[in-house]
């Protein structure tokens, strides 16, 4: 198959990519643009690390093809914040000790991202919590700590 | 592995595609199931057409019915206002299908025409008498979704038809409905079978209509007819939700595999169905008791 051209709006700025059709958006985002925070794993969608934000919903982009993306809005973990500015999200995960390994948190933060925005500023339960987690697979830490984190988040963007 | 892929800035283009290329295009939707069938290499089409963008993803209501856009996805249904109240089997359905970043994406219109016998979505549907719409190259047409499902993984869709929507008559205020999943963990499961009922109240315990759907405990999602009459024709007198239950689970034909044997799918039929029905029981008695209130 021949490449053609793609443009792609990632954390708000625009790419120009030249892309085979069966392309799915971890490939460009990994492989083309070096956007390595979105992760690889499963590729079946069954463990999360790969989220990405579409239009500010969490979707799986190890099965999203990147033409399906054209003309909408891509956020990658890249997007979030940057080490002086980090998103609330962001700060929580650290302060709670909610990383080990790290190779999830990506998927995870922006999981969550997705989850609290739809909230639109109310606290959600533990229980809620852990639901909208569990599409996002952590072999690591049994998830308590990740789940306080996101409480701990979701409780200041609601004060703020 | 390798395809062209096509965006059609209509869904009259999308036919035209489709009627070009025959059984080498697939189209795609959200692509949550299709994506993956590729990467696995049990599908390889040479074309891929997307159903994206054609305006097809709209929820339309009337004072009497109800339009689902083909490419609605899960979450919109989980968040729509109208799907409470009598019609929360659709919103409790929709909220159970694989976790959050696949209700995002994968949409109403790919449940069905996937056919899948574990379908979250269909039973909910089906117990709405459900129609679906389809557009072909020549014409329109509608059929019950009940007709419209043959068997494990076919439908009565022609490769050159897009499911444009799926559609059903407002439910009465008296009515309600229920639906209820078995799974091995909370979420992120398919379902080892899944249940919905809808009930229109009817004089003293009777009901005047009675719908039961079963999925993921045969090779494709059934109603359950012999429960639904029996139901019909006793009202709820005690033991008729449970032998309703009995009566669906000897209807069902499911597989054992890696998720559950087939005697136990066919206990849980048993007992997600009189448990369904009584949810419709109780919430019509809620939504009763909150009218007195009010």
């Amino acid at each position: 198959m021949t490449r053609s051209p793609l443009s792609l709006t990632i954390n708000g700025e625009s790419h120009q990519v030249m892309i085979e059709p069966h392309w799915t958006l971890l490939q460009v985002l990994r492989g083309e643009l070096g956007l390595g925070g979105t992760k690889e794993n499963c590729l079946e969608a069954e463990c999360g690390v790969c989220t990405v934000l579409l239009d500010g919903k969490a979707v799986n982009s190890c099965i999203l093809l990147a033409r399906q993306c054209q003309g909408r809005a891509i956020t990658t973990i890249e997007g979030l914040g940057d080490p002086d500015h980090l998103h609330p999200l962001q700060t929580a995960f650290i302060e709670c000790g909610a990383v080990q390994c790290g190779y999830c948190i990506p998927g995870m933060i922006l999981t969550a991202k997705s989850f609290l925005d739809e909230c639109r500023g109310r606290q959600p339960t533990e229980p809620e919590i852990r639901e909208a987690l569990s599409g996002t697979l952590c072999r690591c830490t049994g998830y308590q700590k990740i789940v306080d984190a996101v409480a701990l988040a979701a409780r200041r963007l609601e004060a703020s | 592995m390798g395809f062209a892929f096509h965006q059609p800035d209509s869904v009259a283009s999308a036919i035209d595609l489709a009627h070009r290329y025959g059984d080498a295009a697939r189209f795609i939707a959200g692509g949550t199931d299709l994506i993956i069938q590729i990467n696995r290499k049990r599908l390889t089409p040479q074309h891929v057409i997307s159903l994206g963008g054609l305006g097809l993803d709209d929820i339309r209501e009337t004072s009497g019915e109800i339009t689902i856009g083909a490419t609605t996805t899960h979450n919109d249904i989980v968040f729509h206002p109208g799907f409470q109240h009598q019609l929360v089997a659709l919103a409790e359905a929709s909220a159970v299908v694989g976790g959050r970043q696949i209700r995002h994406v994968a949409t109403v219109g790919g449940n069905i025409v996937n056919a899948s016998p574990a379908a979250d979505l269909v039973p909910a549907l089906l117990v709405l008498d459900a129609v679906v719409d389809l557009q072909g190259p020549a014409q329109a047409r509608s059929l019950p979704l009940d007709r419209f499902l043959l068997d494990r993984g076919r439908t009565d869709r022609q490769v050159d038809e897009v499911l444009t929507a799926v559609r059903f008559a407002r439910p009465p205020m008296q009515s309600a409905t229920a639906f209820l999943k078995a799974g091995r963990r909370k979420a992120m499961e398919i379902s080892v079978v899944c249940v919905a009922a809808h009930l229109v109240g009817g004089p003293g315990t009777g009901f005047s209509k009675v719908r039961i759907a079963v999925g993921a405990a045969a090779p494709r999602t059934f109603r359950a007819t012999g429960a639904e009459a029996l139901v019909g024709a006793r009202g709820d007198d005690g033991t008729s939700f449970a032998e309703a239950g009995r009566l669906a689970a000897e209807a069902a034909v499911p597989i054992g595999d890696v998720r559950a044997s087939a005697r136990y799918r066919k206990l849980l039929v048993a007992a997600l169905v009189e448990r369904a029905l009584a949810a419709c029981r109780d919430r019509m008695r809620g939504a009763g008791a909150q009218g007195a209130a009010a």
